[in-house]
């Protein structure tokens, strides 16, 4: 095969998966079935790996896909799979495009704070606290950027649009109800954004090679990757053409030597050479490349350098979801339907807020320290801004990381996120004397039921029953505070099946009418 | 931000300025015809399409109630995300021989939407009134948003004395409520009269403001062009949403009537509950929306 031909097929790879996966996170009508949106984000390797500690499946398989082609041929994954590796490139032929004098030179990777920051945010997450991976993993930021900023953009103009058509009758396009817009929420991504575009506007992937925790773990396999890019001595010209276009900036084209664990393949050297003078060589074969020297020295300070914070920062992490930010009345945030407990859910939700983008009733909203530091940007249930569909799974079906795993509907049914509390004084049944019942008009299991009351109904709540999905609190009219809420379950329970009793068909003939 | 999304971000905030009101709103009421040869049709025994053919015939066929080319809105109970079986939602073959019926009779457009309480699309789905309604031709329109609602005042209301009405029904000629008859938390039955709650935008307001009083209000403002009372699967208790298919019995039952009270009344008794015990319908026969003396009103029973 033409190695040149690489590049090409590199780009076009590359723009369908940011295409495919932004679009994900754009899927407001839920057109990607779920499974499907399952098998793709399996390709993403740290919610893919994250899950695979939960439990072995099909993302597993993602996992190995990206770990196997690593281990054949470098970091494909950094260039071609990875939406974010993308984003950094637009903004990179944009930086060329604006600036024609810039060139790529060759700068030694900073192994020793890339892994240091691996190593850290790995024991972070054994330790229970994901801030780091959650401030660094690249699909998650990517994720929280498209839901964060570009969704907004989109629903705007959506609703432009299906205002001007609505005129003529035509409903085909449907307005979308913005979500309010929480400023800290939105501002996160916004700076990361800054960040990003700053770094790889003026040092190409150095995000790649310094923070990404994606980009050190399949560093570190491509140190023994089968095949590598390597200058071939033979036919190099030393024009250095090849160290001007690499974007990672691991060629050093004065000793003809590659950083090939910081090469994120992006194949533009190869596309430059004026003659073949790079190509891909079987690690058992002639070394005329270079491997990276003093790993070993590296790797010791790593190893102490990563020791020092962990105890600062683990400690933060779960025990401050019951210490730290109280509400008045929820004590702890309502996670969704298969994250088992807070514990489990804060421990493996790396925040991309993929259930966010695909929930249908938008009742999962983005939180910014709810869950604690070591839970940032998890999102929680929101059920101010709607409610959970009982008949509804798909959070869990998509769920790239396996903090929400996926259950089947019928047992979906019976998960007991949280418990309804009823205050009677709030209720308007008391304060106004007049009739409401909407929570229990809303409740999928009456479990919110209505006993008579001084000729009126009020609200009782049977709690074995309950799921906790907010139906009631959503739509309890009472204001400021609602006079129903659900009180969440940090580990959640199994509800009991709402008793069914069989009901006498009528025996009056069909014909009778009582009028 | 990127260029891209700049120009988006401007196009989208231009547009949204430029079209914040809606053109051509007006408050109207809808014609409803005096000259109907029965206050109600009851017809038994039969599926829901054969019976709206036969009811609707016994009206005086649907040219009574719809002219050529007019604009035609339906609004069924489309309000939960729960099959046909579960008689959370009217049945879809009802809707879909009413579009039909409109069409024959020259209606140029029929739409069909709910403000839903379930998730729409789930809604609109499941309950199996998007397809039946496509297939027969009727526009799908959505009732989510606020923006597709518009402000009215209702100088006879008492509690409710304004609300936000879905376009549809403003721009509209005729109005074809269709609600499915089933057990109520809150206002004990849903029938016509309840059924109107799904075409305006603010809900809470009536629940926290006398939901009786409210569903009474609004009903002496706006008066559809005709009522069908879907009584073909009947939700006894555990309403409005149901919890399974247990709480459904078949009573293959339908009411046409030009007067939501007079089929609201009916509709109480066929499901077996004093129609007096229900206050909303009392206070809007109070305030005349519609007569409650089924004894002195001419009725056509239909048994098939």
């Amino acid at each position: 095969m033409d190695l040149k031909r690489l590049k090409g097929i590199r780009v076009g790879v590359s723009l369908l998966f940011l295409g495919v996966f932004g679009f994900l996170f754009l899927d407001v009508g839920n057109i990607v079935p779920p499974a499907l949106t399952n098998v793709l984000v399996s390709l993403q390797i740290v919610p893919a790996l994250t899950k695979s500690i939960v439990s072995v499946g099909i993302w597993s398989g993602g996992a190995a896909v990206v770990l196997l082609l690593t281990l054949a041929f470098g970091r494909v994954y950094c260039s071609s799979i990875c939406p974010l590796g993308t984003l950094q490139d637009v903004v990179i032929r944009f930086a060329q495009k604006w600036n024609r004098r810039r060139r790529f030179r060759f700068t030694p990777p900073r192994y020793v704070l890339h892994y240091a920051l691996l190593g850290l945010a790995l024991a972070l997450f054994l330790a229970g606290s994901l801030v780091l991976l959650n401030l660094l993993e690249p699909f998650s930021n990517f994720g929280r950027m498209i839901q964060g900023i570009v969704r907004p953009v989109v629903v705007g103009a959506n609703n432009g649009i299906a205002e001007v058509t609505g005129w003529f009758g035509f409903y085909g396009l449907y307005r979308i109800p913005f979500r309010p817009i929480d400023p800290v929420i939105v501002a996160m991504p916004v700076l990361f954004l800054g960040l990003l575009a700053y770094l790889s506007y003026n040092h190409g992937r150095l995000f790649c090679n310094l923070l990404c925790p994606a980009g050190a773990l399949l560093g570190l396999v491509s140190r023994v990757s089968l095949f590598r890019i390597v200058v071939d001595k033979s036919t190099c010209m030393e024009c250095g053409l090849c160290e001007r276009v690499c974007k990672a900036g691991c060629i050093d084209s004065d000793n003809m030597k590659i950083e090939f664990s910081a090469c994120v393949s992006c194949f533009n050297c190869i596309k430059a050479c004026p003659t073949i003078g790079l190509k891909y060589e079987g690690l058992f074969g002639k070394r005329s490349g270079s491997i990276v020297p003093g790993a070993d020295e590296g790797r010791r300070r790593i190893i102490l350098g990563s020791l020092a914070p962990i105890a600062l920062l683990a400690g933060t992490s779960i025990d401050s979801v019951s210490k730290g930010p109280v509400r008045k009345r929820e004590e702890h945030p309502v996670t969704p339907p298969g994250s088992q407990s807070i514990l489990h859910f804060s421990g493996h939700c790396t925040a991309c807020h993929l259930c966010v983008s695909q929930c249908p009733t938008q009742v999962l909203s983005p939180s910014f320290l709810d869950y604690g530091i070591g839970g940032i940007f998890q999102p929680r249930m929101d059920y101010h801004a709607s409610y959970c569909n009982y008949d509804c799974n798909i959070c869990g079906t998509v769920c790239p990381t396996g903090a929400i795993l996926a259950v089947p509907l019928a047992d979906k049914r019976l998960i007991q996120m949280g418990k309804a509390q009823f205050v009677k004084d709030d209720c308007i049944v008391i304060t106004k004397k007049t009739d409401c019942g909407a929570c229990s008009e809303h409740c999928p299991t009456k479990a919110v039921y209505m006993i008579p009351h001084e000729k009126l109904f009020l609200p009782e709540v049977n709690n074995d029953i309950c799921v906790g999905c907010g139906a009631c609190e959503h739509s309890c009219p009472t204001k400021p505070r609602k006079a129903i809420y659900v009180e969440s379950n940090p580990l959640h329970l199994k509800a009991q099946k709402p008793q069914i009793k069989k009901l006498e068909q009528p025996t009056e003939k069909a014909t009778d009418f009582p009028f | 931000m990127d260029r891209r999304t700049f120009v988006g971000t401007s196009l989208g905030a231009s547009a949204l300025l430029a079209l914040g009101k809606c053109p051509g709103v007006h408050a109207m009421p809808f014609s409803v015809p005096t000259e109907v040869p029965y206050d109600l049709v009851a017809v038994r025994g039969g599926e829901p399409d054969v019976m709206f053919d036969r009811g609707i015939s016994a009206l005086g066929g649907m040219g009574t109630f719809v002219k050529k080319g007019q604009k035609v809105v339906i609004k069924p109970n489309i309000g939960w995300d729960v099959t046909p079986e579960r008689a959370g939602n009217t049945h879809p073959k009802l809707i879909s021989r009413i579009i039909t019926q409109c069409y024959e009779a020259g209606a140029k457009e029929v739409y069909v939407f709910d403000h839903t309480c379930d998730n729409w699309q789930r809604t609109y789905k499941t309950s199996g009134i998007e397809s039946a309604a496509k297939n027969a031709g009727g526009k799908i329109a959505p009732g989510h948003a606020e923006s597709y609602y518009h402000d009215v005042t209702i100088p006879s209301g008492t509690s409710l004395t304004a609300a936000k009405e879905h376009e549809l029904i403003l721009e509209s000629d005729v109005f074809i409520n269709v609600p499915i008859l089933k057990s109520h938390s809150s206002s004990m039955l849903t029938m016509s009269l309840k059924n109107l709650m799904g075409v305006v935008w603010d809900r809470g307001a009536w629940h926290s403001n006398d939901l009786h009083q409210c569903i009474a209000d609004y009903a002496s403002y706006r008066k559809p062009t005709l009522n069908v009372l879907d009584a073909y699967y009947v939700m006894k208790r555990n309403g409005p949403r149901g919890v399974s298919v247990e709480d459904v019995v078949t009573m293959k039952a339908q009411l046409l009537s030009t007067d939501m009270v007079t089929m609201d009344v009916a509709g109480a008794k066929l499901f077996g509950i004093e129609p007096n015990s229900i206050r909303h319908v009392q206070l809007a026969a109070e305030r005349n929306v519609g007569r409650k003396d089924l004894e002195k009103l001419n009725i056509k029973r239909i048994a098939l």
